[in-house]
């Protein structure tokens, strides 16, 4: 059973901008955010988690994102 | 609209992509260097140990401006605190130490003065440098050559060139644009953070204190910084442990046998990063783009140490590419044509980091923790061993 699409919620405040969340993400290019840090303004459709488990700081969650077709259009 | 053409786009100016440029623009190619930040090497994401040799090595001056504190060994600890000492200034104290007639075995270095100095030189060399333009894509394109798309400064533009060096470091995207073989086991990349702190002494040795107890699947370190600062990190492998490297550090601050030797510490700066203990790319080139640096993994697998390998590895990829891009077959840039880069480069260095990192898997796949434990300091003392067939990685 595949896992349900996540968005990821950064603690800005904790982050010390390392990138480990980017170099273990198995995502294709571009899932970023301007901050070197995983995106976290689109669901995340792998979730594996992986980004949350290597952080350094323990700075990131997410929650199960909204289905399609309850999303804002 | 392609706006300017050039023979290489270097994408990512840390050690590496500064390092290839600065070779190909000295042998004649067109090269423009871009990094999207607006400062170099900030934020810190290394702890800038790098040898004396590495530098000399790719034509580096040992300057001022980026040095922060002269190396003379190396000082490897068991979990109890049992030290073996490797310090040059007593085992050929005629070549190594302080003053004149003598020198460092190498240095600690601020990431973003050396960063910076890296792409001066290539600047001075004749390179074009964008700072603020990220890279965004590239194109092959029918007549050998490719395109790459960049954004600069909130402006979409287009180059052309034959090569694209990805140098943009562990987070690359540059080989996942060429569809690369990038993703890195979660077993194999060490989450680490370090303190840049006051009132711990140092002593010109990087300290190196190994034992599950204290840093689960890596080590922790204690390096010397300048100014009287010294520097505390560790890695930790996160599946060999429930915590983070932030609650590994401050345990390690408070319950080792560092512990009066910290005590006293206060913090300056607080850094991290990702380093891979892994194995190198398998395939390091596609069609008109060659990885080089952490982006291509030539990271020492045993230490994590990534500044010589991205300095040597930069050469050697400048070396590869004048040679192709001013010889007979220069309209041929595709993955074959390209694929000399990583044999020269797996000859000069790669094999060995392959051996290392052989010998890096056999230490973590002791099941049993104290076995393990005293594997890696053995393999950590052997490897710092004056006598070890690794001392120039």
């Amino acid at each position: 059973m595949s896992k349900p699409p996540v968005i990821f919620s950064i603690g800005w405040n904790a982050c010390i901008n390392c990138g480990a969340c980017v170099a273990i993400c198995p995502q294709e290019a571009g899932f970023i955010s301007p901050f070197d840090t995983i995106a976290v303004d689109r669901p995340c459709d792998i979730a594996c988690l992986l980004c949350e488990q290597i952080c350094p700081v323990d700075t990131i969650d997410h929650v199960v994102a909204p289905p399609p077709e309850t999303a804002l259009t | 609209m392609i706006t300017h053409k050039y023979d290489i786009v270097v994408i990512g100016s840390g050690p590496a992509g500064a390092t290839v440029s600065r070779f190909a623009a000295r042998a004649g190619l067109s090269v423009l260097l871009v990094d999207k930040k607006q400062e170099l090497g900030a934020p810190i994401q290394c702890s800038g140990a790098v040898s004396r040799h590495a530098l000399e090595e790719v034509g580096l001056p040992l300057a001022e401006e980026y040095i922060l504190e002269p190396i003379y060994g190396f000082a490897i600890y068991d979990q109890a605190g049992k030290a073996k000492k490797i310090d040059y200034r007593r085992l050929k104290g005629e070549v190594y130490g302080p003053g004149p007639d003598r020198k460092p075995l190498g240095y600690v270095v601020d990431r973003r003065r050396f960063d910076r100095y890296c792409m001066m030189l290539a600047e001075r060399a004749g390179v074009e440098t964008w700072l603020k333009t990220e890279g965004l894509g590239y194109t092959p394109a029918a007549d050998g050559s490719c395109t790459v798309q960049l954004r600069r400064y909130n402006q979409l533009l287009e180059v052309r060139c034959r090569v694209v060096v990805g140098a943009d470091g562990l987070m690359s995207q540059v080989g996942k644009w060429a569809g690369l073989q990038t993703h890195i086991k979660i077993t194999e990349l060490a989450g680490c953070l370090q303190f840049i702190v006051d009132r711990v002494e140092t002593d010109g040795l990087l300290e190196i204190i190994t034992g599950h107890e204290w840093a689960p699947g890596g080590y922790a370190w204690v390096f010397p910084k300048g100014n009287g600062y010294a520097e505390i990190g560790l890695g930790v492998i996160s599946t060999m442990t429930e915590h983070s490297a932030q609650w590994h550090l401050d345990k390690f601050m408070r319950q080792s046998f560092f512990k009066d030797r910290f005590a006293a510490a206060r913090i300056l700066e607080v850094q991290g990063g990702g380093v891979p203990l892994a194995a190198p790319l398998r395939t390091q080139y596609a069609d008109n783009l060659i990885l080089v640096g952490d982006a291509a993994r030539h990271v020492n697998p045993i230490t994590g140490g990534g500044i010589h390998t991205a300095l040597s590895g930069g050469k050697i990829a400048a070396d590869f590419l004048v040679k192709h891009l001013q010889g007979a077959e220069r309209e041929d840039c595709s993955a074959g044509a390209l694929a000399g880069y990583q044999s020269a480069w797996l000859a000069a260095l790669g094999d060995k980091m392959w051996k290392l990192y052989h010998a890096k898997t056999a230490v973590f796949h002791q099941e049993d923790i104290p076995t393990r434990d005293a594997y890696l300091f053995k393999t950590m003392s052997d490897y710092f061993d004056p006598n070890s067939e690794y001392k120039k990685i």
